[in-house]
């Protein structure tokens, strides 16, 4: 074999180490044999680790939008610890500065821009943990372009995910903050504008807001043990607060409007109820600055004089969870955060989320509890510090051990990964760099902050009918995967692979895969299909799927490049489309 | 162990889990009951379509007292929100209501008022998930048991889509009647339960799995159904039906195989079914009901005697910007059933197809300036011939705020259950009465398990 190859190390070694295992017969150990031949020099191991090539792919399809044979040698070389420093170093990659430069170039900016701006980060940020931490974020902390009350707002919406972006690693009752006191935020649970009481006309505070922070972003409905287990009593679940509660944080979170209202009559309804957007009429540039700003109190809107039931729970500060009546709208809702923040159920109730999303559907209660136990105190007496629990969740054992398959564990890989994946190691490229890929919903059920409600794309806790069920596995992305999605999925993964390639002609825009690197060892089916389970399933695919697909190709001329690219291209999509590969483990 | 692990546990002594293993058994005499012949004017067919209003309809404001008295009730609590009362779409009921008043519709509803005045429409008073009746002081001093997690609307949903929501295996009705009768459809590749709105709990059934189809029919899958494709197809079905010790991969394989199995079936029976001429809006609910409309008008290649449909519409959430979007909403709702209503008169199955809404919650009377909140109760509607129509059902609860029906805030408090609304529909359905109380375990808790909307079953 003499291909060009992305590392030279590769061609150096692979040959021949393919070639000697054939020859001795050793084709039937080869995932586990030959997992390191593509690296086998060149640097010193770091200690902690990834030992081999399948070890580093594997690490970086959870903690990235998926592995590169460039990131893998990278990783491999410096190491978890120095890959982690520098992850956490690199400067973020921003919607909103994407936008604005669309913008600047005269191009009207929609949706479809902001779905642009987030495939640039995912495919070709190198901020790559901060961004998939983000979009794992994005799914907790949700807000939806299909609500009317926000789909105008391309900008906004962008400047509320960079602000994920920003806090990937921050600490969360900043980020709980930051996210209460967005206008998008505001909008989409309607917090914005939401008024004191009115006896006369019947109005109470909106509840909106109040019990979706509670119920999905931070607390859940139930009592939880430290690792993430259900507390019961009499074998019953304890619900973790009541309706009083909710009526209670809806008073707090009343008073709230755009930034920089204009009070100059001294905040009359009229002022409270039609104060504009920005500080200049539209359409002057900075009209909509206030998307981009955080909600500013007005006093006479908050619901001062009412006493509020915030949660109770062992050691809150607050005696009995009370929040006296009197206070000021700011000072109370910083108290209420407070009080929501230190409920013993944020820990596990977020650990367990972000398992979910970068891990595993199913982890334990030990892997929910030693992740749990880093949120509550990251080492230095800090609550809260998502750099450290993100590293927890990575690097805890469970994550890091490759499931055996009878263990049931792992997950159904989101849709959208499975695109940023292939995009990512086939290094999908377009004409002018701008991925134009604005309804990704249609073939893939998902697209950042696309979600039908507040409840994500799935629930947490979903089951699919029959066995799952039976064997009691939650499988919250098996909720999408309808037969409908079964199709697209595939239809789409397919559609990039067998036309849109580089050298297929067509129209520039297009988001084309480069097959080169395949087509270099299309003349040896086994160095083909290791090459791509290497950057698909890190190598975890089995001995017999292996042999599959190696005869597959074997059966496919490779006499001229049509036969080549065919062997490269099925060996992508059978991989893509096997349920070996749909469950990440 | 986790939550599922330890409820499954804890219930597993309880009635409600030894039901679960009864009604396996008793699946033979049902089907004995189903098979002795229940043929509706001489068609064999019958189906229940499912209209889910996802996130709590304000249906307080969709059915609307209109007589003097009763109105100044409602506008007192509604403010701002109320529904002008000239603007109500007057009904002619064929019974008095409950409260004596006269009631009308949301002004976008005219296609809803036809139905209701022709006697194809019943609409069925303030519905809520309950475990056993329940006064306001009861409510208040805790001594009758209400489900668990009221006023969310996961949780809700999934309290209107199963008697069973106590449980750890949650089931939905309309999947515990497909277990009872998807053996009569020839057909027994193709589920009996079909979803335009995706997944649900209402279809899923102990043996039964709903099907899901789009607006546009069943999905293929391009890169393996070709002539020169066959090569890849075949390896393609050996990796998907390879033995699996991984119970996500197995359920992964099972998907795509159900799905293309499907496929080929749904769509060419789709393309062999007269043309409808009936016109649907196009709204996502019209294209949804019409696909509905599409396939049972398939039924006789598809071979499908018995279906359950499942549509849903999201927005209902009207915490603001509630007066526009609700009237949109409803809009979009009238015409939608009006539309499946006639499609159902083209092909002659006007008596054998009966739709209905089910939603979270209705919502609070109170407001919070343009929207409204979480409330318990709602009022619902049930369309087709085989339903005694044009009149109200149920108690109509009294709007007066903090007054007998109010839990607080405007929380209607149901005076009518879940469990008896489906067990009507399910009884026309062909649920056997004996077996009624293995899939509604609460409806013994109710006075009437049947309310009597639907015409007896034949």
């Amino acid at each position: 074999m003499n291909t060009e190859r992305p590392s030279s190390r590769w061609s150096a070694a692979s040959g021949w180490t393919r070639q000697a295992l054939l020859a001795l017969g050793m084709l039937s150990a080869w995932p586990a044999l030959a997992q390191d031949f593509l690296f086998s020099s060149g640097f010193d191991e770091p200690p902690e680790g990834p030992h081999t090539a399948a070890e580093a792919a594997r690490f970086l399809t959870q903690a990235t939008f998926g592995p590169t044979f460039e990131e893998i040698e990278h990783l491999r070389s410096i190491g978890y610890n120095a890959w982690f420093a520098e992850q956490l170093a690199a400067p973020s990659t921003l919607h909103l500065p994407y936008l604005y430069n669309l913008q600047s170039q005269g191009i009207e900016v929609y949706q479809n821009a902001r779905q642009e701006a987030w495939w640039n980060g995912a495919l070709a940020g190198q901020d790559q943990l901060r961004q998939r931490v983000a979009y794992a974020l994005s799914q907790i902390l949700v807000v939806s372009d299909q609500s009317g009350a926000i789909e105008g707002t391309p900008k906004g919406m962008a400047h509320y995910y960079d602000l994920l972006v920003a806090q990937a690693f921050g600490n969360y009752r900043q980020l709980l903050e930051d996210v209460t006191l967005h206008p998008v935020m505001g909008n989409y649970l309607s917090m914005f504008k939401n008024q004191k009481p009115d006896p006369v006309e019947n109005i109470r505070p909106d509840e909106n807001y109040a019990r979706e922070i509670m119920q999905l972003f931070s607390v859940g409905l139930i009592q939880l043990n430290a690792d993430g287990t259900p507390v019961l009593v009499n074998g019953l679940p304890v619900p973790s607060y009541d309706q009083t509660t909710i009526r209670g944080f809806a008073h707090v979170f009343t008073g709230w409007n755009w930034a920089n209202c204009p009070r100059t009559n001294g905040g009359q309804p009229w002022e409270w109820q039609w104060c504009p957007i920005g500080p200049v009429p539209w359409p002057e540039p900075g009209w909509d600055i206030g998307w981009e700003l955080p909600m500013q109190e007005w006093e006479s809107y908050h619901a001062v004089d009412d006493t509020k039931q915030l949660l109770s729970y062992p050691g809150v500060s607050l005696p009995g969870g009370v929040l006296p009546a009197g206070g000021l709208a700011r000072g109370n809702l910083e108290l209420a955060l407070d009080n929501v923040f230190g409920h013993p159920n944020v820990g596990p109730f977020l650990s367990y989320r972000l398992i979910q999303r970068l891990v595993s559907s199913n982890p334990s209660p030990q892997y929910v509890g030693r992740v749990a136990a880093v949120f509550n105190n990251n080492g230095q007496g800090v609550r809260g510090d998502l750099g450290a629990t993100v590293r927890a969740v990575l690097m805890d054992p469970e994550a890091r051990q490759l499931a055996t398959p009878a263990s049931g564990r792992g997950k159904l890989r989101e849709p959208l990964l499975r695109v940023t994946q292939a995009w990512r190691a086939l290094h999908a490229s377009t004409g002018d760099g701008r991925y134009r890929a604005w309804n990704p919903e249609y073939s893939l059920a998902q697209a950042a902050l696309r979600s039908p409600t507040v409840f994500n794309f799935y629930l947490p806790d979903f089951q699919p009918t029959g066995e799952l069920s039976n064997l009691n596995l939650v499988a919250p992305e098996f909720q999408i995967m309808t037969d409908t999605y079964a199709a697209r999925v595939l239809n789409g993964l397919g559609g990039n692979v067998y036309w849109s390639w580089i050298g297929n002609g067509g129209d520039p825009e297009d988001i084309r895969v480069n097959l080169a690197p395949g087509m270099a060892l299309a003349n040896n089916p086994s160095a083909l299909v290791d090459y791509y389970s290497l950057l698909f399933t890190y190598r975890s695919m089995s001995e017999s799927m292996f042999q599959t697909l190696v005869n597959h190709v074997s059966n496919i001329s490779a006499g001229n490049d049509d036969g080549r690219r065919r062997r490269v291209q099925d060996t992508i999509w059978l991989i893509q489309s096997s349920p070996e590969y749909a469950i990440e483990r | 162990m986790n939550r599922r692990e330890l409820l499954r546990k804890t219930l597993c002594a309880t009635a409600g889990s030894a039901m679960f293993t009864a009604l396996g058994g008793k699946l033979q005499l049902a089907h004995a009951a189903v098979k002795s012949g229940r043929v509706l004017d001489g068609v064999d067919y019958r189906a229940l379509v499912c209209v889910f209003l996802y996130g709590g309809n304000d249906s307080f404001n969709m059915l609307v007292p209109r007589d003097t008295p009763h109105y100044n009730v409602y506008a007192t609590g509604r403010g701002g929100l109320a529904i002008p009362q000239g603007d109500l779409l007057p009904l002619t009921s064929l019974n008095a209501a409950s409260d004596g008043g006269l009631y009308g519709l949301h002004p976008s509803m005219a296609g809803l008022q036809g139905l209701f005045g022709s006697g194809r429409a019943a609409l069925v008073s303030n519905v809520g998930p309950l475990l056993a009746p329940i006064t306001k002081t009861q409510y208040q001093n805790g001594s009758v048991p209400v489900p668990a997690q009221l006023f969310s609307h996961s949780d809700q949903q999934v309290l209107w889509q199963t008697p069973q929501a106590a449980t750890a295996n949650r089931r939905g009705w309309g999947g515990r009647l497909a277990d009872l009768f998807s053996s009569t459809n020839p057909n027994q590749q193709l589920s009996m339960n079909i979803s335009l709105a995706g997944e649900n709990i209402f279809q899923a059934g102990e043996s039964v799995v709903p099907y899901f189809v789009s607006t546009d029919g069943a999905e293929g899958f391009n890169f393996v159904t070709q002539p020169w494709e066959q090569e890849r197809r075949q390896t393609f079905l050996a990796l998907r039906d390879a033995s699996y010790a991984h119970p996500l991969q197995r359920q992964y394989a099972s998907v795509v195989r159900r799905a293309m199995d499907n496929e080929v079936m749904v769509n060419a029976a789709l393309s062999g079914a007269a043309p409808l001429t009936t016109a649907f809006p196009d709204t996502y609910l019209g294209r949804q009901l019409r696909m509905v409309a599409r396939l049972i008008s398939a039924r006789g290649a598809l071979q499908m005697q018995r279906q359950i449909f499942f549509v849903g519409v999201g927005g209902y959430d009207t915490h603001d910007n509630q007066l526009t979007d609700h009237t949109n909403l409803l809009a979009e709702l009238s015409g939608g059933l009006q539309a499946f209503y006639s499609a159902t008169v083209e092909m002659g199955l006007e008596d054998s197809i009966t739709s209905f809404t089910a939603s979270d919650f209705g919502r609070t009377l109170s407001i919070n300036g343009d929207g409204t909140d979480h409330g318990w109760g709602g009022h619902q509607i049930v369309v087709g011939g085989a339903v005694r129509g044009q009149r109200y059902y149920g108690q109509f609860p009294n709007l007066t705020v903090e007054g007998p029906d109010d839990a607080g805030w405007g929380q209607i408090i149901p005076t009518t259950s879940v469990d008896q609304y489906a067990a009507t529909l399910a009884r026309w359905y062909g649920l056997p009465d004996s077996d009624r109380s293995m899939v509604f375990p609460n409806l013994g808790n109710f006075a009437t398990p049947d309310l009597g909307f639907m015409n007896p079953p034949v």
